[in-house]
């Protein structure tokens, strides 16, 4: 599975395309050994494979691992899709039902083994299930970390008030000095380094030299998360490319948590799980807001508005 | 003297008693116009312009930023203690939860049902067959003998849990009472007038059973849902206040307002999606109640019945089942304009878990729908040809369905954390934004959609002369729709947050287009089809049943979810930013308790409206009820 590579910006796509493809072959080949070579494989067997081959899909050929909450989901859900296809006409289901049936019956010898046995390693699996559940574990235990914690109403920052909901990064200003949420779309091409760049561009400018001296250590020259210092840290730092970042959220809120930063986490936000410094110590309001709004313009995304 | 006939008589009669229905409706409207809530007593013109200048004082809307006439008290500050906060051994606010959910429940089945009976009823008035004529009209008469019990039971909670708002929550109550006053007089006026058509509908079916009075009866049962609508919305104005305060100022100091303290931002949204919900969830219950029947049947005239019944429940919940997403996404939208910390701990923060819990009971409604109308082809001679195509829409549905519950937030162990190299997932993370969920659900409902159209043709063959046109149409139709799902579900991550928004416009465009063209269509080209043979009802797999019946229990789970969901995200505050919770209850519960607590609401109503199923049997008359025949199968009239 290492020979086909998971294109990097296309692997969503990719990934649900792949599943297309597979489902495709596996219904083409049960009618090729049906239709054309006459044989019949059970749909009980069929199921079995299918889950089996979604179980070793979804464990090893997306890289990197996918935690077994989500393989746990996803195996739910194959589980219950191949339920509804074997059940979805009275002669697949019966077809489904066949063997169970006729081990439960043990008509036959064979069947009769296989009801021994399977009685027999029942209360096996059954105990081992629970010795299992029952063991102590010494891993480390699941976090509910709640990576976007709500954040307050208003927050303070060099002793000025900023209400969240209605506050505005005072340098995404067209070239007119009015703000303007359709600049970064105007520039988003622009040349920061140009003498004669609009005064937007110049504020990205001074956002990244102050992102390039202070935060790509940890966020990264890509801001993709993985600076140099990134892999000291569990969980690496924040990975701006990613759109479930600062994609998703009103730039406000990224002020706020770079203003303040792990330290000053709300309740909500346990384990806490953060050491970025309140940046507040560090860095002037101006320069807070500049950095981000390099951010959003060296990764493309947006800050969320409302109107 | 012109001599009046009796039919004559009768229509004047039809028409007083309609005008004096219509006039008990406008009644509360007319009684709470003069006056707001101000409670004041009537001051003198003359010296009110000197008080005006000297006493009252003005200020500003919260919400509306409009400038007002304060006239009512601030909110008061409790403290946690016997005088703001009585109670027994026990957490207030979970007997107050127990109170409301059931009351909510009974609430949205009392409503939702007579909109069934409405519709029913009307099919019933319009078929031209006799015999399915009359089969609708017993099956309106059923739902509403159901109701009635359950509209006791609803009555009876509801005066439970005024009752123990008022002795575990009295400043609480005082407070919000003392805003909503006109609004509370109304609704009790409204309950009256509910209870009273309710009591005409259900007792004078038999006298208005023929001709123009059978319209009149009709007439009263539109009537009867204006008034219950109206009833909802009046009660929703009180939970969207707490949850978006408007007509008051910082202080929580009603300002004279009324309208501004009923239309909150968040009214209009909550609305429409418990309208929606509610006959949803109704028609979820009739299928159970249906299913149920059905399974303990033991003549294969009485499975026909409830086979029957069962789908028409499950048509109409279903029907109102596809815009929901919709109303949920625009409620959820108009939360985060509203304030963004409250959508935030909603959907990415606090709440988020009890979010994928609901995607998953969303998911489970829709495959469960699929499910049972694959299931209902089986009952059909000739729909065999559509079979073969259901593997594959078994996949779509699941493939959309592990986007949809891909989660934001991935639980993982610190382990599993640093072997994906930080919080998000490169591949999965894509998944679990709101981009990627539109499009997933919205082919998630244009396939249900696809299903029923299937389920539709079924038994038929198009023998109009455009059949081939119109199947290319549909087929056109359908691709492009889910090409243009697909296709925005993508741009949406390259564009900014505001747009994408709006971009879920044409998406749901896509999906109601292929929802009302699509089957609109197809009921075209059905027309004059060539039958392969009649719907056997009654001949359908159990399976089916179970189907209902979870389809039901998913409705009840995912109401209880949602309310408490909706509740919870005012977090600390009573009344959100003007009205503080001080009692020792004042925080957000485990995911673990919420979900058993909706468990027991859940389990507790079912038990309940057992009961109430079981007392409407008793007064079921032993009618026999033959078993639908030939080619006049009783099936709505829009799905054939």
């Amino acid at each position: 599975m290492t020979g086909l590579k998971l294109v990097e910006g296309y692997m969503p796509i990719q990934m649900l395309g792949e599943m297309g493809l597979q489902a495709l072959l596996f219904i083409f080949i049960f009618y090729l050994l049906d239709k054309k070579m006459g044989i019949k494989v059970n749909k009980l067997l069929q199921a079995t494979l299918l889950f089996v081959y979604s179980i070793l899909y979804f464990r090893y050929r997306i890289y990197p691992p996918i935690p077994f909450s989500v393989r746990a989901i996803y195996a739910t859900m194959t589980l219950i899709g191949i339920f509804m296809w074997v059940s979805s006409t009275e002669e697949a289901w019966q077809d489904f039902r066949r063997p169970i049936i006729a081990v439960a019956d043990a008509t036959t010898g064979a069947a009769k083994m296989i009801r021994t046995v399977v009685i027999i390693l029942l209360p096996f699996l059954v105990g081992f299930m629970g010795y299992n559940s029952m063991k102590p574990n010494v891993d480390e235990p699941i976090e509910l970390r709640t990576v976007h914690p709500a954040p307050p109403a208003s927050t303070k920052v060099h002793g000025k008030t900023f209400v969240l909901q209605t506050a505005q990064s005072p340098f995404r200003v067209d070239n007119d000095g009015k703000y303007s949420d359709k600049v970064q779309n105007t520039y988003i091409d622009g040349n920061p380094w140009d003498e004669k760049a609009p005064p937007y561009l110049q504020y990205v400018r001074e956002g990244g030299q102050i992102f390039f001296q202070n935060c790509h250590w940890c966020h990264g020259d890509n801001l993709n998360g993985r600076g140099m210092f990134a892999f000291a840290f569990n969980p690496i730092p924040a990975n701006f490319t990613d759109p479930g970042t600062i994609a998703q959220l009103q730039e406000t809120f990224v002020f706020w948590r770079v203003a303040k930063g792990g330290l000053n986490l709300p309740r909500e936000g346990f384990p806490w799980a953060s050491v970025m410094p309140p940046w507040e110590q560090h860095l002037t309001t101006d320069e807070i807001w500049k950095v981000i709004l390099f951010e959003y313009w060296h990764t493309g995304y947006y800050p969320r508005t409302w109107d | 003297m012109a001599i009046i006939t009796k039919q004559a008589r009768k229509k004047i009669w039809a028409f007083l008693a309609l005008g004096m229905f219509s006039g008990l409706l406008l009644l509360p409207l007319f009684l709470s116009l003069p006056t707001g809530a101000s409670g004041a007593d009537p001051v003198p013109a003359a010296s009110a312009k000197a008080a005006d200048a000297k006493s009252v004082e003005k200020s500003r809307d919260v919400w509306y930023k409009t400038e007002g006439p304060v006239v009512g008290a601030p909110a008061p500050k409790t403290t946690d203690g016997p005088k703001d906060y009585p109670r027994y051994n026990f957490e207030s606010r979970v007997l107050l939860w127990v109170g409301l959910q059931q009351h909510l429940y009974y609430g949205s089945f009392v409503l939702a049902v007579p909109i069934f009976c409405m519709v029913v009823e009307y099919l019933g008035i319009i078929s031209k067959d006799k015999a399915l004529s009359r089969k609708y009209d017993q099956l309106a008469y059923d739902f509403v003998k159901i109701s009635l019990t359950a509209y006791s039971l609803t009555a009876l909670l509801g005066g439970i849990v005024i009752f123990t708002f008022l002795t575990l929550y009295p400043t609480f109550f005082t407070y919000l009472s003392g805003i909503f006053r006109p609004v509370m007089a109304t609704y009790a006026l409204l309950f009256i007038a509910e209870s009273g058509t309710l009591y005409i509908y259900y007792y004078g079916w038999d006298k208005m059973r023929e001709g123009f009075l059978k319209w009149v009866h009709v007439s009263m049962s539109v009537m009867l849902n204006v008034i219950g609508t109206v009833l909802m919305m009046l009660a929703n104005s009180w939970i969207a206040f707490m949850q978006s305060p408007a007509g008051v100022d910082a202080d929580g100091r009603y300002l004279g307002n009324i309208w501004h303290v009923i239309h909150t931002t968040l009214w209009n949204p909550i609305n429409v999606h418990r309208l929606l919900g509610n006959m949803a969830f109704g028609g979820g219950v009739v299928a159970a109640y249906a299913a149920y029947r059905f399974l303990t049947s033991k003549t294969d005239e009485e499975r026909a019945h409830y086979d029957w019944m069962g789908y028409v429940a499950m048509f109409i919940g279903v029907c109102f089942l596809i815009p929901l997403p919709f109303a949920g996404y625009w409620l959820m939208r108009e939360v985060y304009a509203y304030r963004q910390q409250m959508g935030i701990t909603l959907m990415g923060g606090l709440l988020a878990w009890l979010f994928i819990i609901q995607a998953v009971m969303i998911g489970a409604l829709f495959l469960t729908t699929n499910y049972y109308l694959w299931q209902g082809m089986e009952r059909m001679r000739g729909a065999e040809r559509y079979q073969k195509y259901i593997k594959y829409m078994v996949f779509v549905l699941i493939a959309c369905f592990i986007v949809w519950l891909t989660p934001h937030t991935i639980v993982m162990t610190p382990a599993e954390l640093k072997a994906m190299g930080g919080q998000q997932h490169p591949v999965l993370g894509n998944y679990g934004v709101m981009s990627a969920k539109n499009g997933a659900i919205n082919t998630i409902i244009t396939t249900t959609v696809l299903s029923f159209i299937m389920y539709q043709r079924g038994n038929k063959i198009p023998t109009v002369k455009w059949a081939p046109l119109g199947n290319s149409f549909l087929f056109g139709f359908f691709t492009m729709a889910y090409i243009n799902i697909i296709w925005l579900a993508i741009y949406g991550y390259y564009i900014p947050a505001n747009v994408r928004v709006g971009l879920s416009v044409p998406q749901v465009a896509s999906t109601l287009s292929c929802l009302f063209i699509g089957v609109t269509l197809n009921a075209l080209m059905l027309k004059g089809a060539k039958d392969t043979g009649p719907i056997a009802w009654g001949q359908i797999s159990v399976r089916s049943q179970y189907a209902l019946i979870m389809l039901a229990t998913s409705f009840t789970w995912m109401m209880g979810l949602m309310g408490y969901i909706r509740s919870s995200v005012r977090l600390f505050w009573h009344v959100n930013e003007i009205m503080r919770d001080n009692s020792p209850w004042a925080f957000t519960h485990t995911i673990g308790f919420g979900a058993n607590m909706i468990s027991f609401n859940v389990l507790f109503f079912w038990m309940t409206i057992l009961f109430v199923f079981w007392l409407g049997s008793l007064g079921a008359k032993k009618a026999p009820v033959t078993a639908p025949s030939g080619q006049k199968v009783p099936i709505p009239a829009s799905s054939h």
